[in-house]
């Protein structure tokens, strides 16, 4: 039979602040077990929530970016539910009032845009992380009340490759934002994704399974395209899909199931009655929409419109927001966009993939390159010596001083050149016979002997000149 | 004793006197549950505080639901019978912070919940006046204390009338301010809408002291006010001439002891004969009558969630079990006695997705109700005054806790109203019947404490009880 693919996804965010939702303690990653914890946080009794306006404004932003409509009234409710990783015994959350509600996110799938819409987007507390050995539990509070954005989308998506775009598109816009670390293996971005098939051309929803524990994009296709398969098998056997929490095994390249789901849980929903409602400033609101960072999809539209770049190019930049920021510093010092991208995305990426390096850890200054750029440009280098400058630069170093210092100036004095072009033509009849004969690429050879002669110094495309004028003269 | 008499003596002689009495007390009243250890540290802390310290070197005691560093904090319930608080509330800071030395944690109905003072684990507190009756609660241990004069101030709180039902039994001032006018940070809580934090004197200027020390903004505390804090002592005035006082009459209509009502209107003859107008007022009877009942909802609701913290996993007495989840469930079965457990199911049964229209939410617009008819007669009055007991201090088989009967509906749940509203309600003796106190209970408007300590200041000229303790004989 065909099938349609349903497709949502739920994603929880950590968001990027020095301390928790509600709590004064530190947030942070990869730190001791249990070090970055208070008695708010460990849920002892008496404590209570204290909202983060850092996390709010972040949510603001990210709830801005993806245009949400913004609810300028902030509650927060208790979702109950008894679990050794969640300290009080509730998470804070908010069910009834989402800071935004609708908004949407673009997406582009084989050429095809498409407008991937969303449901809410709310702000609540991670839980701790816990770690199962054979001796028992062993609980790590850190993680305990780090500030979240929940993502939900609407059932937009179709296939592995659309839900694999919208989970990279959204992980670009927040990291654009710059209110999260979206690191999906670390655990600061967390995707988990519904999904169920239907009969094609019908418009009931089928039975669907959720597939959590999706450490990359490139699993999320993977998983759902595993589990489409997984349904469509069972559903064409005449067999019913169980309504169930599943997860992808990297190794199996499977889904596998967690967990069956009995019916919904009852979690018991009420407003926290310790969080008054906090009404948010219009104006607070506004100024922050009004300064968002720029975002991917602009910053690549303005590298097409500004810098003339291809739609390829600009993809590149923008899918690295490092190596994005450097081009735009490159930008400040050269208008030749076309060599500052391909210096950019090539050499300087290529670098940085071999060292595992980030362009933080090189002390390469963008006018340093730049400054190469434009002597290239005019001539003063070749860029086959533009090459071992490049590798000075990355060291901190300035490209004049390097030119200098290695005598590289590249030869662009006609008369020298001249004198270099004759010997070579005198020593090589049968490339002029060549020449005469209508065989064009005896030029190529001859700047290559002047080049040889010149220790590469010469001007490649003035020694191409200028044998052409001598070989007619001959 | 007074806090205003006993400032002359030596501070240490009277510290260890307090402690000294309490220990004599306690076979006959049971109503410590944790003595202080750090006596001599904390009366060494007071060299660094200048002797004009509102409180300085005043012994004081804590119901045991305040948070204590380093002193055991039980809530009177078994699950927390070993539970060593890391962190001080923040009214223990304020409190040393003006001189007091906290010699005891006093006894408390398990967790808030309850009137008697018959459900603590460490078993029952008897009333100074006739230790065949009961103390009430759930502040019963501090309203025994200050009542046996032990320490002239005691720390209480109050979700239903905790504070103002034993103060009434045991012949004390029992203050409750407005909702947010003193930090509930590291109070365990019993329902977070309904909490405050009060306690007990032996005379208003006491009381009015007692309030400049313990009220403020607290960060910690978002439902805590930003509005300044009065001199309330130094600003007392018991002239009422022309004060609007509206006495409940439905309230003193249901009540069947006919020495308390002559009492009571002796006591509003003479303060007419002070100059103030007081007129009786008819609150609507339907709604009065399902008082109990709408708190009965929402205080468990919020209980059930507040107390899912307490899970054996963290702190709290652990029973063993074969997984995490075991731990949870045989730590809270062993921990709560069966009364508690029965009200987190009333709590939880009125939050499941199906009930919460008619029970939750019903019972929230109840509340809103009520609030809106106190609110309508202080908007004419500057108090209500009623009857703070329809009884005197019942023996413990005829004591009721929380049970729908015609008798007690209305004389006994009006004080209510002060949690439901938060508006600032105070508890003043007015004398005695068959040898046992009794008092009479004021509400005003939202921070009007100041009204409040006024005619209670009246009040207490009248009736000639300022300072009153009791001669524990048994």
């Amino acid at each position: 039979m065909n099938y349609e693919t349903v497709i949502g996804i739920e994603i929880h965010c950590e968001l990027k602040t020095k301390t928790k939702m509600f709590s004064g303690a530190p947030v942070s990653f990869g730190a001791l077990a249990n070090s970055c914890v208070n008695e708010i946080d460990l849920g002892h009794p008496g404590t209570l929530p204290c909202v983060n306006k850092e996390a709010v404004r972040l949510a603001i932003m990210a709830a801005s970016a993806l245009h949400c409509e913004i609810d300028p009234l902030v509650m927060f409710d208790r979702k109950n539910y008894y679990y050794s990783d969640l300290p009080k015994g509730f998470q804070i959350t908010q069910q009834f009032h989402p800071i935004g509600s609708g908004g949407y996110v673009d997406i582009e799938v084989d050429q095809l845009q498409k407008r991937i819409h969303l449901e809410r987007m709310h702000m609540e507390e991670d839980t701790a992380k816990q770690f199962h050995n054979e001796e028992g539990t062993l609980i790590d509070f850190n993680r305990a009340g780090t500030p979240l954005v929940e993502i939900v989308s609407k059932a937009d998506m179709r296939s592995g490759k659309e839900a694999a775009a919208y989970v990279e598109k959204l992980r670009s816009i927040l990291y654009y934002l710059g209110v999260s670390d979206v690191k999906m293996e670390e655990g600061s971005m967390r995707c988990d994704v519904n999904i169920s098939l239907r009969e094609a051309g019908t418009s009931a929803y089928g039975v669907k399974t959720e597939i959590k524990n999706l450490n990359s994009i490139a699993n999320v296709q993977k998983a759902v395209e595993f589990e489409v398969q997984r349904q469509s098998a069972i559903l064409d056997q005449g067999g019913v899909i169980i309504q169930e929490t599943r997860r992808y095994d990297e190794a199996l390249k499977e889904t596998v199931s967690m967990r069956k789901k009995e019916g919904d849980v009852d979690y018991k929903y009420f407003p926290e009655p310790n969080i008054p409602p906090i009404r948010l400033d219009a104006a607070w609101i506004e100024e922050i929409a009004a300064n968002l960072p720029e975002l991917p999809d602009a910053r690549k539209a303005r590298y097409q419109k500004e810098y003339a770049l291809s739609e390829y190019d600009a993809g590149v930049l923008v899918a690295n927001r490092e190596l994005a920021q450097f081009f735009d510093a490159l930008c400040k010092y050269t208008k030749e966009y076309k060599a500052a991208a391909n210096w950019t995305i090539v050499e300087l990426n290529a670098v940085l993939n071999k060292e595992n390096k980030t362009l933080a850890e090189l002390s390469c200054e963008p006018k340093h390159l730049a400054a190469m750029i434009e002597m290239v440009k005019a001539g003063e280098i070749s860029s086959k010596q533009a090459k071992s400058v490049f590798e000075e630069i990355l060291r901190g170093k300035d490209p004049k001083q390097v030119v200098a210092e290695k005598g590289m100036k590249q030869m662009s004095d006609t008369g020298a050149l001249l004198a270099i072009i004759q010997a070579v033509l005198d020593q090589n009849p049968q490339s002029i016979i060549d020449f005469k004969n209508g065989k064009d690429r005896a030029v190529g050879f001859l700047v290559g002997q002047v080049m040889k002669a010149s220790k590469g110094t010469a001007n490649p495309a003035l020694s191409n000149q200028l044998i052409k004028q001598e070989l007619a003269k001959r | 004793m007074e806090l205003t008499t006993c400032k002359n003596q030596d501070v240490r002689k009277r510290v260890y006197e307090a402690i000294e009495k309490a220990k004599r007390l306690q076979p006959i009243l049971n109503a410590v549950v944790s003595f202080a250890q750090d006596i001599e540290e904390q009366l060494a802390h007071l060299e660094q505080i200048d002797t004009s310290a509102p409180l300085y070197g005043i012994p004081v005691v804590l119901k045991d639901n305040v948070n204590t560093k380093g002193l055991l904090t039980s809530a009177s319930s078994r699950i927390l019978s070993n539970y060593i608080p890391v962190y001080d509330a923040c009214i223990v800071e304020k409190l040393k912070a003006a001189g007091a030395i906290i010699i005891a944690k006093s006894s408390m109905d398990e967790l808030g919940m309850g009137g008697t003072n018959l459900s603590a684990y460490t078993g029952p507190v008897h009333n100074p006046y006739d230790t065949s009756r009961i103390s009430g609660g759930s502040s019963g241990g501090s309203a025994v204390l200050t009542a046996a004069d032990v320490t002239p101030l005691a720390i209480g709180t109050d979700t239903g009338d905790s504070v103002r039902k034993p103060a009434a039994y045991n012949g004390v001032v029992g203050m409750k301010p407005t909702y947010g006018r003193i930090s509930r940070y590291g109070i365990i809580p019993y329902a977070s809408s309904l909490d405050h934090v009060g306690y007990f004197t032996t005379s208003v200027a006491d009381a009015a002291l007692a309030l400049h020390v313990l009220a403020g903004r607290d960060d910690r505390d978002m439902t805590s006010s930003t509005k300044e804090v009065p001199a309330y002592e130094q600003l007392l005035n018991s002239d009422i001439k022309g004060k609007r006082i509206a006495i409940i009459d439905n309230v003193q209509k249901a009540i069947k002891d006919e020495s308390i009502r002559t009492g009571f209107d002796q006591l509003m003859m003479r303060l007419k004969q002070r100059g103030a107008i007081v007129e009786s007022i008819t609150l609507n009877e339907q709604l009065l009558a399902v008082i109990l009942p709408t708190y009965y909802i929402i205080a468990n609701a919020e209980a059930t969630a507040n107390h899912s913290n307490l899970d054996g996993i963290r702190f709290g007495v652990r029973e063993d079990g074969n997984s995490v989840e075991d731990v949870m469930s045989h730590s809270r079965t062993a921990g709560f006695s069966a009364n508690i457990r029965k009200r987190f199911v009333v709590g939880s049964y009125s939050l499941f997705v199906e009930n919460q229209d008619k029970l939750f939410r019903k019972a929230q617009k109840v509340r809103r109700l009520l609030v809106e008819e106190l609110a309508r007669v202080l908007d004419q009055y500057d108090i209500t005054i009623a009857s703070a007991a329809g009884s005197i201090a019942p023996h413990p088989q005829d004591s009721v806790d929380e049970q729908l009967s015609d008798t007690y509906l209305i004389a006994e749940n009006h004080m209510i109203l002060g949690n439901f509203s938060g508006y600032p309600s105070i508890s003043v003796p007015c004398g005695f019947v068959e040898g046992m106190p009794v008092g009479v209970n004021l509400m005003a408007k939202p921070f009007a404490e100041q009204t409040l300590f006024d005619i209670a200041l009246a009040i207490e000229e009248e009736s000639g009880l300022r300072g009153q303790v009791a001669e524990v004989t048994k």
